[in-house]
């Protein structure tokens, strides 16, 4: 967003001014700046703060027909209804656990990558490894979802085909409860973590190499450079990504588990927004679907809250 | 390309058919009457104004109906015809005089009572007598069509012909096998066993896939072979009728012995192995592999694969009868629904409703009907015989459907009798025999559930269980056929927890709205 | 014995040698300082005896040793580098105490040692912060505090002061002699800045383009220098050099002759360039000397002295004179008198110092 502006640089103290005549005069010399500010502010009013309007639909007996403001009011009643439904719960849970193992697993990889990358020095073939990495992030989800079915195929998957080297037994993976999720948070990871390892690069490239050359004549080998420098100073980015991540928290990537689960894997791949999907938006209940939308907000609200609140007490990084 | 032949058919339009509906006996209003109309559909993203089938109506009714569709997606690809774009013409808050979609049933149903659409009860009895008509002749189709106050809000379009999907299966594999055609269940087993173990097509592997299904649904449908239900009507999962008894496949008894069946096969490999993932073009890749056997899917494409009898050294693959059932039961459980939940309706706005319901019932006249199955005469068509018959230019120029569609016939967003004669003439010979065979037992078909509106309480209880339900059923369904779990050990475990999520008051409130609408 | 020795020294990327065999002894315990303008070769240098940088070819002999091939880490030297390298993450005991972990000191000996060293430099107060909360000369101390706690053979200082203001500098200047005084470790320093070099140096290392100019002690290289780069490189401001031509007596500069010792008819005719130090003018003549007339161009008072700019005939000059107080009497000047046996001559060609009667 907009950089401290440089106002507070001269200052008019004469004090016999009013405020008016001050703000008049902080404007007049500071309008261009303004100006600039002007299309993030519009853009903000346009599609965040304006559509907020809708979400009152979340408490109301909506009707496309009567619109948001002349349908009847109903309190809470869609909240009770999402949280007397023990599938919306088997949701939330499972949207968090699919969550925590996303956090878990496809967290560090981008930086684990960022790092492995930044120890290759053969320059052409690291740039040609960051260009295979980085493909899956650019190839749609309907491809991706259409590769991993092929993929864990029990007649003609190369998983299966590779099990059957070992005399194990194939599986049909992606109707077993069980494997949706390791199947869905790899894939995630392949397709993001490539991608994901750009901005880690890029701090990485920004540590002074002094730092690394100090840490060389001081009889540092590469393995403590990169614990005790390379990690430390990218430390920040890395927790500016993490709660970026947490705020994310509930949006687990909606196309790819409607592509991939089956009524058999809903029991632990079913997510708050594929059941919205199928009981809200398929039925045309957008208030329901909106009373869902605003509780997935609040959960990614207070995980934000609480993870940089946390972040800013220890280690003096945060998003505000 | 298209708009060549548009041009084409416009000149040739004007010029032959003047002079033949020159009568004026089916016109409206003397002075030319412009409505404003929305269509949206998956191959018609708007209603275009230069088809030929509009153009003609204009000079038979005076009406000119004037495209003002909102929330379309000119990409067709990525046009999907479904509420999105009613949703999205609602919500900008003009609705056009006349209203066309596909699914636009629980639409008008929902925002008609609101006052959205007009009711068309009192305007049909007075001004459309072609449409009472109909409905005299079928009250059960003109119930279904009702929203949850006894008014319609919307003319649907009407399919014709009896038989949708059927039984398929290699009988060149068959004959390589020396066996049977499979009059019974046990018989279909025994040759699908025979498929997977005797190497029909002969590639010295046993890769051939049984059974297969580009819908896995249709996997679902083989319970009834041993007596169960599936699925109630042409909507996947659906609620069944009968004897005036709402209930629901999934919790009967032949289908608790249907899925111990289909877990058991699908354990042996009769059954398509990814079955559940394999997708659309399960039929396509696995006829043209040379190792599909056996499916359940519809009589038109799936004829038209014996072309691959080119490739496939006697490719055969013909529709048979359904097996019988241990009890001796045959049911074909697909069939071509009476009225589909598409169709056009007035909006609320509209201030010529008296000319707008005759001009609903000129295309159920004969001369509208003809117009909206086959096209315009001269052009589509010639009469024959006093049939009309497609010229064979006509059916030369590539998929019939499409063709239809360019010129503003067939579309399921207006309001029409359909003609099966229509789609007799371009059936190929594998269709039509099998439509022959199956019309040899005629009590092979099974009434359809046609749908009920709800009231706003009826709704709330529908909206609160339905889904919970749907899934729940889903998930065990699979995993009982994937072998997670045994139907016939797990089954009162699953009816009771179907009973605790609601299913006996949702079945009650299907019940009473059922009552209603079609009157117990 | 804890010399460094270089011994044709070359330092080439692919085909683009920057250093060109460079031969130089430092002795034990020695202050040598490397100055030259920028590119010179001489931060390359260095980090050709840290270790950072492969060397081409040549031999580099740390206590008689030679260690072209060791790893940085056990040539026993430390560094000192020009942005501090500091790790930001850590504060300052753990900053000092970097080096001596990855050595595995145990933690009692490391903790002694950075105490000791944090007195020494006045950081025992710093000693939980971090870098970024600390001045410039603080962290500059951090960073010779790092090199100092390893007991090293040898410290090298890359440019350490660049980054500090003129005042600090000064200050920072003054205690890094004073340690060096105080460790007695051989010390290799890089600077541009020829007053740090002047001020710091045992011997100095003039370099220019990848080669060694002049070698000597300060005072060596202010007075004689071995040719004109080393002349107008030392000093401030630096000699004046005029083209002239060599006389019986002296040399012609312009239209005004300058009476040189030593000079004889056997000289005669020869070009030259004429060096004349701003300092070392008189206005009045004051022993055997010689006017050089000048049109006064600017007045620079710098307190007690003043810096006269002036021509003569096409060649700029800039002067000193003591002002005692007042630059009134400044203005008029018309000539100055310029010392016979303080001048020095520089082939025209080559630019080497001439020396005469010899």
């Amino acid at each position: 967003m907009a950089k401290d502006t440089p106002i507070t640089a001269k200052s008019d103290s004469t004090g016999d001014d009013g405020r008016l005549v001050r703000l008049y005069d902080h404007f007049r010399r500071e309008w261009q700046i303004y100006l600039m500010l002007l299309p993030t502010i519009i853009w903000f009013i346009v599609f965040l703060y304006k559509p907020m309007y809708g979400l009152q639909i979340a408490f109301k007996d909506y009707s496309i027909f009567k619109g948001v403001a002349n349908s009847p009011w109903v309190g809470w009643e869609h909240f009770q209804t999402l949280f007397s439904n023990d599938s919306f719960i088997r949701a939330v849970k499972n949207t968090i656990t699919i969550s925590f193992y996303n956090l878990l697993f496809g967290f560090p990889a981008p930086i684990i990558l960022a790092l492995m990358f930044n120890e290759i020095l053969h320059a052409s073939y690291k740039r040609t490894a960051q260009t295979i990495v980085y493909l899956p992030h650019f190839i749609s989800s309907v491809i991706i979802a259409g590769i991993v079915i092929t993929a864990f195929s029990p007649t003609v998957g190369v998983i299966n085909a590779v099990m059957g080297w070992f005399g194990l037994d194939s599986i049909y993976f992606l109707t077993q409860p069980d494997w949706f999720r390791p199947i869905f948070v790899g894939t995630g990871i392949w397709q993001e973590a490539g991608f994901g390892s750009i901005v880690f690069l890029a701090a990485i490239a920004g540590v002074n190499p002094s730092l690394y050359e100090s840490a060389v004549v001081d009889g540092a080998n590469r393995w403590q450079m990169m614990w005790k420098i390379t990690i430390p100073s990218i430390l920040p980015t890395i927790l500016i990504m993490l709660i970026i991540r947490i705020g994310n928290v509930m949006e687990v990537s909606f196309e790819l588990v409607i592509l991939l689960y089956q009524p058999a894997t809903y029991e632990t791949a079913d997510v708050v927004n594929t059941w919205v999907y199928r009981q809200g938006l398929q039925s045309g209940q957008y208030d329901l679907a909106a009373a869902a939308g605003l509780f997935n907000a609040f959960v990614a609200f207070v995980l934000v809250m609480t993870a940089n609140t946390l972040s800013r007490r220890y280690s003096r990084t945060s998003l505000w | 390309m298209r708009k060549l032949c548009l041009t084409a058919a416009l000149l040739a339009g004007s010029a032959i058919t003047t002079p033949a509906f020159a009568d004026g006996h089916l016109m409206i209003t003397e002075e030319p009457l412009e409505l404003t109309i929305q269509m949206n559909h998956a191959r018609y993203p708007i209603y275009e104004e230069s088809w030929p089938v509009e153009q003609v109506a204009r000079e038979l009714t005076g009406i000119h109906l004037i495209n003002d569709t909102v929330g379309a997606n000119m990409r067709t690809d990525e046009n999907t015809g479904r509420t999105e774009a009613l949703n999205l013409m609602l919500a900008s808050g003009t609705i056009p005089d006349i209203v066309g979609s596909s699914r636009i049933r629980d639409f008008v149903n929902q925002y008609g009572p609101e006052g959205a659409f007009v009711p068309l009860n009192d305007l049909i009895a007075e001004h459309a007598p072609n449409i009472a008509a109909y409905y005299a002749t079928r009250p059960d189709i003109e119930a279904a069509v009702k929203a949850s106050d006894g008014q319609m809000y919307y003319i649907p379009y009407l399919p014709d012909g009896k038989y949708g999907r059927a039984y398929w299966i290699r009988t060149d594999w068959l004959d390589a096998l020396g066996l049977e055609m499979p009059e019974t269940v046990d018989e279909y087993e025994a040759v699908l066993r025979a498929f997977k173990t005797q190497d029909p097509n002969g590639n010295g592997e046993a890769d051939e896939v049984p059974f297969f299904a580009r819908q896995w649904p249709e996997l679902i449908r083989l319970v009834t072979l041993w007596d169960g239900r599936a699925h109630g009507s042409d909507t996947y999962h659906d609620f069944l009728i009968e004897d005036g008894q709402i209930g629901h496949g999934y919790i009967g008894e032949g289908y608790r012995e249907g899925i111990a069946n289909l877990a058991r096969w699908y354990d042996e490999g009769l059954i398509d192995a990814e079955i559940f993932t394999r997708g659309s073009s399960a039929r396509d890749f696995l006829l043209s592999e040379n190792l599909g056997g056996s499916t359940h899917d519809w009589f038109a494409s799936t004829s038209g694969y014996n072309r691959l009898s080119s490739e496939i050294e006697g490719f055969a693959f013909e529709a048979f009868l359904p097996p019988a059932s241990p009890t001796g039961r045959r049911i074909e459980e697909h069939r071509r629904i009476l009225v589909k939940p598409d169709g056009w309706a007035i909006g609320h706005t509209n201030e010529h409703l008296v000319e707008t319901i005759k001009y609903f019932d000129f295309w159920f006249t004969e001369e509208g009907r003809r117009l909206a199955n086959f096209g315009v005469e001269g052009q589509q068509y010639e009469m024959v015989d006093g049939q009309p018959i497609f010229t064979q230019e006509f059916l030369d120029a590539g998929p019939v459907n499409r063709s239809l569609y360019q010129v503003g016939s067939q579309l399921q967003g207006r309001g029409y009798f359909q003609d099966y004669n229509y789609e007799i003439q371009w059936s190929n010979e594998f269709a039509l025999e099998g439509i022959a065979l199956y019309d040899t037992m005629p009590e092979l078909l099974i009434p359809d559930f046609l749908g009920v509106a709800f009231t706003a309480d009826e709704q709330q209880v529908y909206d609160r269980t339905w889904g919970t339900i749907r899934d729940y059923m889903l998930e065990r369904q699979q995993s009982w056929i994937l072998g997670n779990g045994d139907v016939m050990a797990d089954w009162d475990d699953y009816i009771a927890t179907l009973d605790e999520m609601g299913m006996q008051e949702l079945l009650a409130v299907m019940q009473s709205a059922y009552d209603r609408q079609y009157g117990g | 014995m804890s010399g460094v020795n270089l011994s044709g020294i070359v330092k080439a990327y692919g085909a683009l040698q920057v250093v060109h065999g460079i031969d130089l002894d430092v002795q034990e315990k020695e202050f040598v300082v490397l100055v030259g303008p920028s590119g010179c070769g001489k931060s390359t240098t260095l980090r050709m005896i840290a270790g950072l940088e492969e060397i081409t070819s040549g031999d580099l002999i740390i206590d008689g040793r030679r260690i072209n091939r060791v790893a940085p880490k056990d040539r026993d030297v430390a560094m000192v580098f020009q942005n501090y390298a500091l790790y930001p993450h850590l504060n300052v005991a753990d900053n000092m105490a970097f080096g001596l972990r990855i050595r595995r000191m145990p933690k009692a000996e490391i903790k002694t040692t950075i105490d000791d060293v944090a007195e020494i430099l006045g950081l025992t107060p710093y000693l939980d912060r971090r870098p970024a909360d600390l001045s410039g000369g603080q962290r500059q101390r951090v960073a010779m505090g790092r090199a100092i706690v390893r007991h090293p053979k040898v410290f090298l200082f890359d440019e350490p002061l660049s980054n500090l203001d003129a005042k600090l500098r000064t200050q920072m200047r003054a205690e890094i002699k004073r340690l060096h005084n105080r460790l007695g470790v051989t010390s290799i320093y890089v600077t541009h800045d020829q007053v740090e070099a002047m001020t710091l140096a045992d011997r100095i290392v003039v370099m220019n383009d990848g080669n060694i100019e002049q070698v000597g002690t300060p005072m060596e290289l202010f007075n004689n220098p071995a040719n004109t780069f080393v002349a107008s490189f030392l000093g401030s401001p630096p000699m004046n050099q005029m083209k002239g031509t060599m006389t019986a007596t002296g040399a012609t500069v312009g239209d005004a002759e300058i009476l040189i010792d030593g000079a004889s008819a056997a000289n005669a005719g020869r070009d030259v360039i004429v060096g004349i130090r701003p300092e070392h003018v008189t206005l009045t003549a004051q022993g055997p000397s010689s006017a050089l007339p000048i049109s006064l161009d600017l007045v620079e008072p710098l307190g007690s002295e003043a810096l006269l700019h002036a021509r003569h005939g096409d060649n700029a000059m800039v002067f000193k004179a003591d002002t005692n107080g007042d630059i009134s009497h400044l203005s008029g000047v018309g000539e100055v008198h310029v010392p016979s046996h303080l001048v020095k001559l520089f082939d025209a060609e080559t630019g080497q110092a001439l020396t005469l009667g010899a």
